[in-house]
């Protein structure tokens, strides 16, 4: 049987558009640092470090894990390095926690990041070639086929654009804040790829997120109260075959439902908290909903409409502000499994969901065919 | 720990310049290690690959490899933007983890498209290091002179030469338990693996000593008894000398050396050792990988006959 | 390459500096491709039929990714150069480095007659784009035969094909295209 998993601590760096105060390695020396004192522990207590990021040509460091070993504290140590594209936050925290339930490591600490400032991200998307679709004019086309078969107002995507920056505000490290956001000021901003308007649209971010993971012992010793891990799920589909439906793939079904199963979670709409799902784009929230059996096929943004998603609904959805409002790509994913774990330990602060027992976190990647999720409580397994 | 076999290895082996794309490359390669394994596909419980992005000169390159799998429907699979060796280190811990009982683990690498001594001029620190534009060969000469005035060869070798540019696939699949026993008559059973790094900058590494080498092998019981044979990833002389050296291998110790194609040499060597022991060559045999200038970082594995 | 913010005030400290890197690939043409290619210079969009599920992917990959069975030559078939739009976007292109689009266009994923998977990221010519659908019928514009450059990148039809445009027939229905986003 597996060990148990928990999270001791947690830590982010503030999210900008440029992080000039510090070196790549400053960036998750800053992450690191700070999760390894929320489980008051120091580098040495580390056994392993296992590190995420998305493609290397972002930054322009080719298997980055080399040169940051010295920050890290690795030299001496096992270090390895994770890549399966935008969901590659949650695959790190989840190739960590493996390390920690296989019994092969008992404190492992795991950090994602991106510094999109010391590259160029659309560049390093189109391999430098002109005519760069971007992630967002390839995900465009998955958007509008959701809106064509649910019927879905327009306004909705509106909506969760302004849920999502309004959670924000009250999340210290967000990046992107717009005080004055409204439904008019979404629906008026520049349309960037069709259906997909600019302030439905995830910012770039220089950002990193830290997570340390112990086994039983070390949850049981940790001086604030863990979160610890249910259940962990991956799944990978091929990107483009005839018949495969990207709006609600079979993948990330599956992966639901796994990690639902390894949770004892049988109707996830009433068992889950809060969630916090990856959502680049404003509509993948409803999308996402659907797809991970939250709400019925076509059905998903009427629980935007009606506000279940808001911070205080009955089903909170992306109460840090979400990859919508801070968007270091490699660290993205991990921030979704970090705010999952802050909110059953209580330590999520203004964007707190009251009484927060068990939370999901979900991330996605390459042509919506990789997934990655975890569920996380309070209680032990 | 489960006791956990590599029980089907398949490889293309070092190929020059390569006309397929990385994915046709992959292709027969999977399939033959999992024919080989005679396990049907669909019980594959895991998969890892290692690859780079850089090698390909195109990001998100290891996406496309998915389709030498077969990936419909969905599989639960993962990728490090490393070697192989690394990939089949994640499978073997996801199968200690209990759940899964078979795992694929696979690696390719195209070096032939690119100039290798620039792109791995991209592994160093990009503010200090990468701007010299100073290459692995030329690391690697620095390191050899070290070696040398260390007493540990008779003369410096010249390194400083191009380093290998071959392509290659290379895939394993690993067993866990009975089943392991009952698809392999051999089985070579992982009685340890480990990985360690040691400090990127070489100002404040001891050149003549690989550190990172030596507390892996002694982590994976290297130690515990006599190794027949040796699979060490050293891309030059003076490498295999500090690889014995500072794992400890007797001078008598068959060893088979070379780092080429990259990303797939560390699992191609694991799997020859491996192979060893399915061919009844070998009873306890090392695989080993390295990472990085001047191996800083290095991944050995033990395996054995019986278990 | 990070933006040079030191130009701003010649006095500032130097935060960033652009450090720009040039790396040189050969990119080669596959004998699966190299064979497809052949056919576009010739004005012929060719495919593989999967001898197992039947599937025909054109371009060919040499293999099927569902059955995992490879195809050659003798799985060969010749697909239309006409078709229908199952997906679709209007790009504002991002001014990266190399880009050289510089007004908003349309790209396409297309169902060929004949294949079963589409082909994606299809340029839209002589169609307004405020008048884009899923299920319109589209052709290919040839490019002349000396300039049909085929490559391995992208999605395989090179500078042979220059865009589709609008055929004129009747759109097609929502179950031509439901099961064929991507």
């Amino acid at each position: 049987m597996a060990e148990r998993c928990a999270v001791v601590g947690i830590a982010q760096t503030h999210h900008k558009k440029v992080r000039d105060d510090v070196s790549l390695a400053g960036l998750l020396r800053e992450a690191g640092q700070r999760a390894l004192d929320d489980a008051a522990m120091t580098w040495r207590d580390v056994d392993a470090v296992v590190i995420g990021t998305a493609p290397d040509s972002f930054e322009g460091v080719m298997m980055p894990e080399l040169y940051l070993a010295d920050a890290l504290g690795a030299a001496g140590k096992p270090i390895m390095r994770v890549h399966t594209a935008g969901s590659v936050g949650g695959s790190t925290a989840i190739v960590a926690t493996h390390l920690v339930q296989s019994g092969v490591r008992k404190r492992v600490l795991t950090i994602a990041f991106e510094k999109q400032s010391e590259g160029d991200t659309t560049w390093g998307l189109s391999g430098g070639r002109s005519g760069g679709v971007g992630a967002g004019g390839y995900f465009a086309p998955h958007i509008r086929a959701y809106i064509e078969r649910s019927q879905a107002p327009e306004y909705v995507g509106w909506m969760v654009a302004v849920k999502d920056r309004l959670n924000a505000l009250k999340n210290p490290y967000a990046h992107l804040k717009v005080p004055d956001i409204t439904l008019e000021k979404v629906r008026d901003s520049p349309m960037v790829w069709e259906p997909v308007r600019r302030l439905e649209s995830c910012p770039a971010s220089d950002g990193a997120c830290a997570m340390v993971l112990t086994d039983e012992a070390g949850g049981d010793r940790a001086p604030r109260p863990p979160a610890w891990v249910h259940g962990t799920a991956i799944r990978s589909e091929l990107g483009q075959f005839p018949g495969r439906d990207p709006v609600n793939p079979q993948g990330g079904r599956d992966c639901a439902a796994d990690v639902y199963a390894q949770a004892g979670i049988t109707d996830p709409r009433r068992e889950v908290d809060v969630v916090e799902m990856y959502v680049p784009f404003s509509w993948y929230e409803p999308m996402w909903l659907e797809n991970l059996g939250f709400a019925d096929v076509g059905q998903g943004w009427k629980l935007t409409e009606d506000g279940v998603t808001e911070l205080t609904g009955a089903l909170p959805v992306n109460c840090s502000g979400g990859v919508l409002s801070s968007n270091p790509i490699g660290a993205s994913g991990m921030l979704r499994f970090a705010e999952a774990a802050m909110q059953v330990r209580g330590t999520a602060g203004e964007h707190q969901v009251e009484g927060a027992r068990t939370a999901v976190g979900h991330a996605y990647g390459g042509a919506a065919q990789f997934f990655a999720m975890w569920v996380v409580r309070s209680t032990k397994p | 720990m489960r006791d956990v076999a590599i029980v089907s290895f398949a490889t293309t082996g070092p190929l020059p310049a390569v006309d397929d794309t990385e994915t046709q490359m992959l292709f027969p390669v999977i399939s033959e290690a999992i024919e080989r394994s005679g396990i049907p596909r669909a019980d594959i419980g895991f998969t890892c690959s290692g690859s780079a992005d850089y090698l390909a000169g195109t990001p998100f390159a290891f996406v496309g490899n998915l389709e030498a799998v077969g990936a419909w429907p969905p599989i639960s699979e993962s990728h490090v933007d490393m070697d192989g060796a690394w990939a089949m280190y994640e499978a073997w811990v996801r199968l200690q983890h209990g759940d899964v009982d078979v795992a694929l683990a696979f690696s390719s690498g195209i070096s032939s498209r690119s100039d290798l001594r620039e792109v791995l001029c991209l592994q160093n620190d990009p503010y200090y290091l990468m701007p010299l534009w100073a290459d692995h060969g030329s690391l690697a000469g620095l390191q050899a002179r070290a070696v040398a005035e260390a007493g540990l060869v008779d003369e410096v070798v010249d390194t400083v030469a191009a380093p290998p540019a071959s392509d290659g696939a290379a895939a394993v699949i690993m067993v866990a338990g009975d089943r392991a026993r009952e698809v392999c008559e051999r089985p070579a059973w992982i009685r340890g693996i480990e990985h360690r790094s040691d400090p990127h900058y070489i100002g404040v590494r001891d050149l003549a000593d690989v550190p990172s080498a030596q507390v892996a092998a002694a982590a994976a019981g290297v130690g515990g008894g006599p190794i027949d044979l040796a699979e060490l990833s050293a891309a030059h002389p003076h490498e295999e000398v500090l690889l014995r050296r500072a794992m400890g291998l007797a001078d008598l110790v068959e060893v088979n050396a070379g780092a080429d194609p990259l990303m797939v040499a560390g699992l191609a060597h694991i799997g020859a050792a491996a192979t060893a022991i399915h061919e009844g060559r070998a009873g306890r045999t090392l695989g080993h990988a390295a990472s990085g200038p001047c191996l800083q970082q290095n991944l050995v594995c033990v395996m054995e006959g019986t278990p | 390459m990070a933006e040079d913010t030191a130009t701003e005030d010649p006095g500032a400290p130097v935060r960033f500096m652009p450090q720009l890197i040039g790396l040189d690939y050969t990119i080669k043409t596959n004998p699966v491709a190299a064979a497809f290619g052949a056919a576009l210079a010739d004005g012929r969009i060719t495919g593989h039929r999967c001898p197992s599920c039947q599937r025909v992917y054109a371009p060919p990959k040499g293999f099927c990714p569902i059955c995992v069975v490879p195809t050659g030559e003798a799985d060969l078939v010749e697909v239309a150069d006409r078709g229908l739009v199952t997906s679709w976007t209007v790009l504002t292109p991002i001014q990266y480095a190399g880009q050289k689009e510089r007004e908003d266009y349309a790209l396409a994923s297309i169902l060929l007659d004949g294949a079963d998977g589409t082909i994606g990221q299809q340029r839209l010519v002589d169609v307004p784009l405020d008048e884009i659908r899923m299920g319109l019928r589209v052709e290919a514009v040839w490019a002349p035969p000396d300039e049909r450059v085929a490559d391995d990148r992208g999605y395989g039809l090179g500078s042979a094909v220059s865009g589709w445009r609008p055929t004129g027939e009747p759109d097609a229905p929502p179950s031509a295209y439901q099961e064929h986003t991507l």
